[in-house]
């Protein structure tokens, strides 16, 4: 078993409504818990930027970043061990 | 504005919609929707009314199925769109592309908890790929381009495009775009040349490969390549339930279909083989059985256009994500011929000492198993066989034999009862030249017989074939397995049904429906068999005529799907009675 561990995901995302909605529940759907989350706009006021810490081991938030990725209004998922 | 070229948002969705190359609409009215339906008679495509929202979904997604174009359906807001949950859950899992269109109430109500307002967003976000709450009468040309490049393009699935009634109605002169740009979604991706050198050295090096084909091989159109594959390095295919027809079956390099209820010679080649070419697949678990014992000695390389689907449940050595007939194409000249005598002889023993078979149990009762073989019989292996779910399903998976993708339609992800009848009739609508077959379970043809009168009614020569075996038979058969044989909830007839029911036993009939007089009444040619030695004369009966059929099979009731793996267990726990 690997160790859950936080870690820290920057989604840039398109600015547009029920994006937020579909990335919170795409994670916790899952049952994961959000720790914390921060969303806010970038110089470009079509994209927003959302930081989310979530806890788990790495190979759960690989599989997040993945399916985050795969959305339709995600633009870029980066993620750090914190 | 040009006044001239204004029109309603309701008529700007339909004239996109015949943009978008639709050919049949499915669908239900309702008021939030009746600007649309209002157009509906002029366009230039065919509007088929279901019955039941959820009806009309399957539809659209049997007609996607079996062509491979998106299946289009419309509804109303509030009960119409969360009657069309279950329909998008079933496409979502299984990757079928359709559009479904909500009517929603004006915008200036939503909120309020107006007349028949759901949050149709949000209740359909987590079985959808993606969904739309229109803004705008302006929005909605744009919107349908990108919902249908959505649908298609990557890993298939459903979006939902909400409209609410004041778009419906403002006017608009925008209109349909020549090409899609999404900002944020690119999911083409194709393979490097270093992955498919790295492919090819792995399979050239195998002395024991497999290649494991699923519903991404019928998907991608790569049926011929993976042929091509197998038959120049002599590599034995086994498909999953998804991918049935996306190999001959009567090929001799054919383990047919592995998993719980596969054969033998797939899973313990599987189970054996020192390489695994997973094509189109997601490594379900109905298929990898304990997961930390899944193909112990095997490399896995895993193609597939889902990059999470990659490693995601089994690790894989090579992971590629692309298009499976992009690969196989350009892979296919770095193969090397290969004959793999040795371990086609060891498949080919497995083959004749467990081979797919049955056997009777009562010399006058018809087993389920004798329906497909002279379903499969009738109408040559040609038919395009749509299956509802439970123990019927697995028979018909088992004991046809298919050869043509996108012949075999079934629930395999969310396994839905239910499906079976509105599928059978949607993949009639796209496949006019192929003789359409539902097989049905007797409890889950009471889920949507409704339906039955849309095959009547557009004179779809349709046959449903109802195997009754008066029971919940895949429950049963994991009761009777798994739960001390305590049939609790799984028996449909009168006699046998536990006491906690509370039915009087001396009720004058065994068993409700009747299913040859509800197919009447519904307007169905109907015919019912008992009888081993009328099986034969009446399915050939059946299929061969030009109305919508249902034929009645009683059976065996106490059959039960074998061989199988129990869930979560290794190959190894496989049990053959
Ligand atoms: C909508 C839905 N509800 C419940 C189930 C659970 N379930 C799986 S198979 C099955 C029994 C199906 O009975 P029937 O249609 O008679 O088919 P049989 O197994 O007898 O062939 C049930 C209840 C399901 N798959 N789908
Ligand atoms: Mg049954």
């Amino acid at each position: 078993m690997q160790k859950e561990q936080l870690h820290r995901l920057n989604c840039y995302v398109e600015n547009k409504p029920g994006v937020l909605a579909r990335i919170v529940g795409l994670i916790s759907g899952r049952g994961y818990n959000i720790q914390t989350l921060n969303v806010g706009p970038t110089e470009d006021g079509t994209v927003s930027r959302m930081k989310i810490d979530i806890l788990g081991t790495g190979k759960v938030v690989e599989q997040i970043i993945l399916q985050l990725r795969n959305q339709v209004n995600v633009i870029e998922v980066t993620s750090r061990r914190k | 504005m040009n006044l001239k070229e204004t029109r309603t948002g309701a008529q700007a969705l339909v004239d996109s919609l015949a943009k978008a190359g639709v050919e049949v609409l499915f669908g239900y009215p309702g008021g939030q929707a009746l600007d649309i339906f209002n157009c509906l008679p002029d366009a230039k495509f065919r509007f088929v009314l279901g019955r039941h929202e959820q009806g009309c979904v399957h539809m659209a997604d049997g007609y996607a199925r079996a062509t491979g174009k998106p299946g289009v359906c419309l509804v109303t807001s509030g009960p119409g769109a969360t009657n069309t949950v279950t329909g998008l859950a079933t496409a979502n899992i299984d990757s079928v592309p359709l559009i479904v269109i909500t009517g929603q109430v004006p915008m200036a109500l939503i909120g309020t908890d107006a007349f028949q307002e759901a949050d149709t967003t949000g209740v359909t976000r987590a079985v959808s790929k993606h969904n739309f709450l229109v803004q705008s009468a302006d929005e909605i040309p744009e919107i349908v381009a990108q919902a249908f490049y959505i649908a298609t393009h990557g890993k298939p699935g459903p979006v939902v495009i909400d409209i609410p009634k004041n778009c419906q109605q403002a006017l608009t002169a925008a209109q349909y775009p020549e090409r899609v740009s999404l900002r944020a979604y690119h999911p083409e991706s194709s393979a490097t040349t270093a992955q498919i050198n790295r492919l090819a050295k792995m399979i050239n090096a195998a002395e024991r490969p497999v290649i494991y084909a699923g519903g991404g091989v019928v998907t991608s159109g790569a049926a011929k390549d993976v042929a091509s594959l197998a038959h120049k390095a002599q590599i034995p295919v086994a498909t999953t339930l998804m991918g049935l027809g996306g190999f001959d079956e009567h090929d001799p390099l054919s383990l047919r279909m592995a998993g719980m209820h596969g054969t033998p010679a797939a899973n313990w080649a599987m189970n054996e083989a020192d390489l695994i070419v997973a094509l189109g697949v997601r490594f379900s678990d109905r298929v990898t059985g304990k997961i930390s014992q899944y193909a112990p000695e095997a490399r896995i390389a895993h193609v597939d256009c889902d990059p999470a689907s990659i490693g995601k449940n089994v690790p894989v050595e090579l992971g590629i994500v692309a298009d499976v007939k992009d690969v196989l194409t350009t892979v296919g000249s770095r193969v090397k011929a290969a004959k793999h005598e040795k371990w086609l002889a060891k498949i080919d023993g497995w083959k004749k000492s467990h081979p797919v078979t049955w056997q009777a149990i009562h010399p006058n009762v018809i087993m389920p198993q004798a329906v497909m073989e002279a379903v499969d019989k009738a109408t040559e292996g040609r038919a395009v066989v749509v299956t509802d779910v439970g123990q019927h399903q697995m028979w018909a998976a088992q004991h046809f034999r298919y050869s043509i993708p996108r012949h075999f339609l079934t629930s395999g992800g969310m396994g839905t009862m239910g499906f079976g009848i509105p599928a059978a009739i949607g993949a009639a609508f796209g496949r006019p030249d192929h003789k359409t077959v539902a097989i049905c379970g007797d409890g889950g043809a009471q889920m949507t017989f409704e339906e039955l009168v849309v095959a009547v009614e557009h004179k779809l020569p349709v046959t449903f074939v109802v195997i009754n075996n008066g029971c919940l038979g895949m429950v049963r058969q994991w009761q009777e397995l798994f739960y001390g044989k305590n049939y609790s909830g799984s028996i449909l007839t009168v006699k046998g049904r536990p006491k906690n029911e509370h039915l009087d036993q001396d009720l004058d009939y065994d068993y409700l429906p009747d299913f040859v007089k509800m197919a009447e009444a519904h307007g169905a040619e109907a015919y019912r068999v008992i009888d081993p030695a009328k099986l034969d004369s009446t399915i050939r009966k059946a299929v061969r005529s030009n109305k919508t059929t249902l034929v009645e099979v009683i059976v065996e009731p106490r059959a039960n799907v074998y061989p199988m793996i129990p869930a979560g267990r290794p190959v190894s726990a496989m049990v053959f009675k």
